[in-house]
């Protein structure tokens, strides 16, 4: 394989999208999974979920995990305007009930991840 | 060449000038060695000799041609190329006209542009309207330029008066469909054929409109090479007949590839529809192939869809193969690999790619076995495969164009290795190159000193003895090629080193890192399973299990050795798998990424162009799969860890593309030299002889109906009366 | 109307939530939910807590008066947009992406689309679709092709997108053969041509 050629320097200057620092993206990460938390029960009030309470903080609790590994502040800032979008249109009624399960996965089948099963079960793919 | 001012002035100056003047004009200052021209105003330093079409390359201006090829001799005869020149009354064909210090080239002026439309405008009078059922369409150089430099509507009216010419076609074989009506007369085919392929089958009859593209007498264009007129084409007179009709070059995928129907690992480009490989191309790699291909490898496509194995088989209680589930398989695989205790021996065959050598040997030595073996024999004996540079073509293939002297024991480059062929009649041409030969006599497309087919005459070349040995030593860059086809041979050993030997005295006055010896390999998967240990097999030990990795050599497959369970991997029923009492099912060349080690000690990788076909797998996945079942797990799950290993195994393996050079060359011939002063009696032969032996060679080639019509055509026009044997 | 009205009431809640420091007390949903939770007690205290509870993108990007933002900040050199970019993981993490400037057709004279350096992905499974016969595939990624100037640009595109690479080296260029017409008909070379 060729040299990585892209990861020589370690850091460098940009410009910030929201957070000037590490502690106040952190804030703000903070700050947006408590909205969601305390917007869960006026979800499940306002729509038929077939997922308790427990469950979506467990899911909310996961969706944010997911992403702990990133550290690149303009990258949270990211992430948390587009969980900003979602809270939103979770709260308008835009996303409807379809698009919240979808974060369950609660009707897709988990694809086989050791060797063997994707070998047997699925065509040549690398 | 060069005009000078004086001279222009004073026309007559130039029959004064005394004898004693020319000296003195020579010790004057050399001219510049580069000239100045501008083309469309921007200045280029160019050689001497170098041509307008050349030049405005270098300033980044594309000239349109349609007769000029970069590999091929000048003919300028299309006259697509005219530019305007300053200060010149008429326009120049670009293409012949080697520019001068100062000359001003106009690419794009008024002149050049009416003079590019009214060439358009004479091609386009004799040339047919059929561009929707024509093969070339979407990749035709006469519609793009007729788009671009054409004119905008037509003056041809005279359809109810004479109409268009109309050429009646020719058979010139199984693979080039010809329809000589759309012929240009660019005679690039002819070109090719004369210069490249060294057949001189191709030429023109009559004159002005009358002229026609053909054979003189009703023959086929048989050659090695044919296919490559195709892509030389600019129109669609010469197109492809297996390809005919079958896709358009804008709804196929195009995947870069590599070739392993030979050992030279010709770059390819393979195009698909939908699951099916549509075509192979070459593709451009001035190292390797150029911008040729063999027929072989452009053509036998159609054998990857034939005969093919697509799902796994395992023989039942009567002795019949039938068909299973992957799971069944490998439990019937591991069961047997568990029985054999490690007695187990690994063939590995000519197609194999290095991923699947190194798992098969990672499996078997965790099984405890060593035995594992290629198909392809090289001699044990002094250092064997020990030193890289013993199997090798060391001098590489474009290396062959420096050579001032070559000398092939025991091979048939024509057909073994076509490319590599053309790169010896490249320097034959050009650079007036001398080769000898010596083995059996074959038409190698070029003028050779035949030394005699007695391998004796090897020894007394390597004791100084011969005759020709004056010639030899007296070459400051001679190469001596040695076909692996040899070591099938009992004295093979004994060949290898006298022309060790006979490389050592030649290095004595050859230039300085001047490689000689080189190996010629017959199949694209020996050098990388040598490189990788495993070891060429002289004697097949007995053994529980046979594990055959494509393998379907004849005499490995003839003799089944009773109470051997034999595992047969490959993607083609060939004589392996026939022999077989499990197959797995694996990948072809053009359905997997893999690793491909050519003769020179080049590392390239295929693409995956399509899907293994039903349930064939890649081939290193199916003994990763093994290795879980057999409870001894390969510690790779992806074609990236598989690398890794690779590459602790040996490093040039994964440096794509480049060439990874061998030395030790003393060496090798140190400890074979008890071996040299033995003496052979048996003449060399090789497999090759004539154009027939050529095509079908390997699993896939076997299979290909389009080879096995070229077989037909060879034989057939054997028995026409114009045919003549030129070896 | 009510809706301008409470979405005023909701954007500051949104500016409340965006800067962490806020104290200002506020309440706001504007939903239909909201509406009829009014009615439920039992409800009452979620919405009554003085939290912040919405969020617009419109007060977050680059509007708010937060200082900080004019500043710039220092960032690792290594940027990994891949969670991000709403490419679905599994097409990130088992992705090859070839890096390759493409050769000249052998099938005809232009080098158009030849001066690129081109991204592609691996190949995945593709099929003839049954109902008309035309191409089908799986894989969102079997179009993507995309050309750079330089490969360092295509390199980089792939490390911030979280997708391994390999390069394929530049096809050398021979250098140019002086070619002459005259070759064609020299008496002691052999290059002079015979048939014609």
């Amino acid at each position: 394989m060729a040299a990585r050629e892209a990861s020589k320097c370690a850091t460098k200057i940009v410009r910030p999208l929201l957070s000037s620092d590490k502690s106040e993206a952190k804030k703000r990460v903070l700050n947006l999974y408590k909205t969601y938390y305390r917007q869960i029960p006026l979800m499940l009030f306002d729509r038929h979920l077939p997922v308790s309470k427990e469950e979506c903080q467990i899911k909310l609790k996961e969706e944010f995990l997911k992403n702990k590994h990133i550290t690149d502040v303009r990258v949270i800032d990211m992430l948390v305007i587009k969980g900003q979008m979602l809270l939103q249109e979770i709260v308008t009624k835009w996303a409807q009930d379809c698009h919240i399960m979808t974060l369950f996965k609660d009707t897709v089948e988990p694809k086989p991840n050791d060797f063997l099963s994707k070998f047997v079960n699925n065509n040549d793919s690398q | 060449m060069f005009r000078t001012t004086l001279q222009r002035t004073v026309p007559c100056i130039r029959l004064v000038v005394a004898p004693g003047q020319f000296r003195l004009n020579s010790n004057a200052p050399a001219p510049p060695s580069k000239l100045e021209v501008f083309i469309d105003d921007k200045k280029v330093l160019v050689d001497p000799g170098t041509t307008v079409l050349q030049a405005a390359a270098l300033a980044g201006v594309e000239i349109p041609r349609f007769c000029y090829h970069e590999r091929l001799a000048v003919a300028g005869n299309c006259r697509m190329c005219l530019v305007e020149v300053e200060r010149s009354p008429k326009p120049v064909a670009a293409c012949a006209m080697p520019v001068m210090n100062g000359w001003k080239i106009k690419t794009n002026s008024e002149l050049t542009r009416k003079a590019r439309e009214g060439v358009m405008e004479f091609l386009l009078m004799n040339h047919p309207l059929d561009c929707p059922i024509c093969d070339q369409g979407g990749e035709c150089d006469l519609q793009d330029q007729s788009m671009a430099f054409g004119s905008d509507r037509s003056r041809f009216v005279d359809i109810d008066y004479s109409g268009k010419r109309a050429v009646e076609d020719k058979d010139i074989g199984p693979l080039v469909k010809t329809i000589m009506t759309r012929c240009i007369h660019c005679t690039r085919c002819i070109r090719f054929a004369s210069e490249v392929a060294g057949v001189d089958d191709l030429g023109t009859t009559g004159r002005g409109s009358d002229m026609q593209v053909g054979t003189y007498i009703e023959k086929m264009f048989l050659s090695e090479l044919s296919g490559n007129v195709i892509d030389l084409c600019p129109v669609g007179a010469l197109t492809s007949k297996p390809y005919s009709f079958s896709a358009r070059p804008w709804e196929t995928r195009k995947t870069d590839s590599v070739d392993v129907l030979d050992a030279l690992g010709s770059n390819i480009v393979v195009s698909t529809r939908a699951g099916d490989v549509m075509r192979i191309l070459p593709r451009l790699n001035e190292d390797i192939n150029e911008e040729w291909l063999s027929d072989k490898s452009r053509f036998s496509y159609d054998g990857l869809k034939r005969q093919r194995l697509i799902t796994p088989l395992v023989k039942d209680n009567k002795g019949n193969l039938v068909p299973v589930e992957w799971e069944d398989a490998l439990v019937a695989t591991s069961r047997a690999l568990i029985n054999a205790n490690g007695n187990i021996v690994g063939v590995s065959g000519g197609l194999s790619d290095a991923e699947s050598m190194i798992a098969l040997k990672d499996l078997l030595n965790r099984l405890g076995s060593e035995q594992l073996y290629t198909e392809e024999p090289f001699p044990m004996t002094g250092s064997g495969t020990d030193f890289r540079s013993s199997y090798i073509l060391n001098s590489s293939i474009s290396g062959l164009e420096q050579a001032d002297l070559v000398l092939l024991i025991g091979t048939n480059p024509r057909y073994e290795a076509p490319l590599l062929n053309t790169r010896i009649r490249k320097s034959y041409v050009h650079n007036d190159l001398e080769i000898a030969l010596l083995g059996p006599k074959v038409d190698l497309s070029y003028d050779y000193e035949y030394l005699g087919e007695s391998p004796a005459i090897l020894k007394d070349l390597a004791e100084k003895r011969h005759a020709f040995y004056a010639k030899l030593s007296k070459a400051k860059r001679p190469v001596i090629i040695l076909g692996a086809q040899q070591f099938e041979r009992e004295d093979g050993a004994i060949l290898l080193a006298q022309a060790q030997q006979l490389s050592q005295e030649l290095n004595k006055n050859a230039d300085k890192g001047w490689k000689i010896l080189n190996v010629l390999q017959q199949v694209a998967g020996q050098v990388a399973a040598l490189d990788l240990g495993y070891k060429p097999y002289n004697n097949l030990p007995a053994a529980k299990v046979l594990y055959l990795l494509g393998a379907d050599n004849e005499s490995l497959t003839k003799c089944k050795p009773a109470g051997t369970t034999v595992i047969y991997q490959g993607h083609h029923g060939d004589a392996g798998a026939a022999i077989a009492d499990i197959v797995l099912p694996g990948a072809a060349y053009t359905e997997k990424q893999a690793t491909y080690v050519n003769t020179e000690g080049r590392a390239q990788q295929t693409l995956m162009a399509v899907q293994p076909p039903g349930m064939a797998r890649s081939d290193w996945k199916i003994i990763r799969a093994i290795s879980e079942f057999v409870g001894v797990k390969l510690p790779y799950d992806t074609l990236n860890e598989v690398r890794d290993r690779l590459t602790d195994v040996c490093p040039s393996m994964t440096r794509y593309g480049d060439l990874e050079p061998a030395n030790y060359l003393v060496q090798a011939s140190d400890l074979a030299k008890d071996l040299s002063s033995q003496t052979v009696s048996t003449p060399l032969n090789v497999k090759q002889i004539t154009l027939e032996d050529f095509y079908m060679t390997d699993s896939i080639s076997r299979s290909s109906p389009t080879m096995a019509k070229c077989i037909q055509a060879v034989r057939k026009q054997k028995e026409s009366k114009y045919y003549e044997s030129r070896a | 109307m009510a809706f301008n009205l409470l979405k005023q009431s909701a954007n500051t809640v949104i500016r409340n939530a965006v800067v962490p420091s806020s104290t200002s007390v506020t309440r706001g949903l504007f939903t239909g939910a909201v509406q009829l939770a009014k009615e439920d007690k039992g409800l009452e205290q979620v919405y009554t807590k003085k939290e912040s509870l919405l969020l617009d993108t419109n007060n977050v990007i680059g509007k708010t008066s937060n200082t900080s933002v004019q500043n710039y900040i220092e960032v690792d050199n290594k940027v990994d947009l891949s969670s991000v970019t709403g490419v679905p993981e599994e097409h990130v993490k088992t992705r090859l992406v070839k890096i390759s400037k493409a050769t000249k057709n052998v099938m005809q004279s232009g080098t158009d689309n030849t001066h690129n350096w081109v991204m592609e992905f691996d190949n995945r499974e593709r099929w003839e679709n049954p109902l008309m016969g035309w191409t089908s595939t799986g894989d969102p990624l079997s179009n993507m092709k995309i050309e750079f100037a330089e490969r360092t640009d295509a390199i980089n595109f792939c490390e911030k997108n979280g997708w391994k690479w390999y390069l394929e080296a530049e096809n050398k260029t021979r250098p140019i053969r002086s070619k002459s017409y005259a070759n064609n008909f020299s008496w002691n070379k052999r290059t002079r041509t015979s048939t014609k």
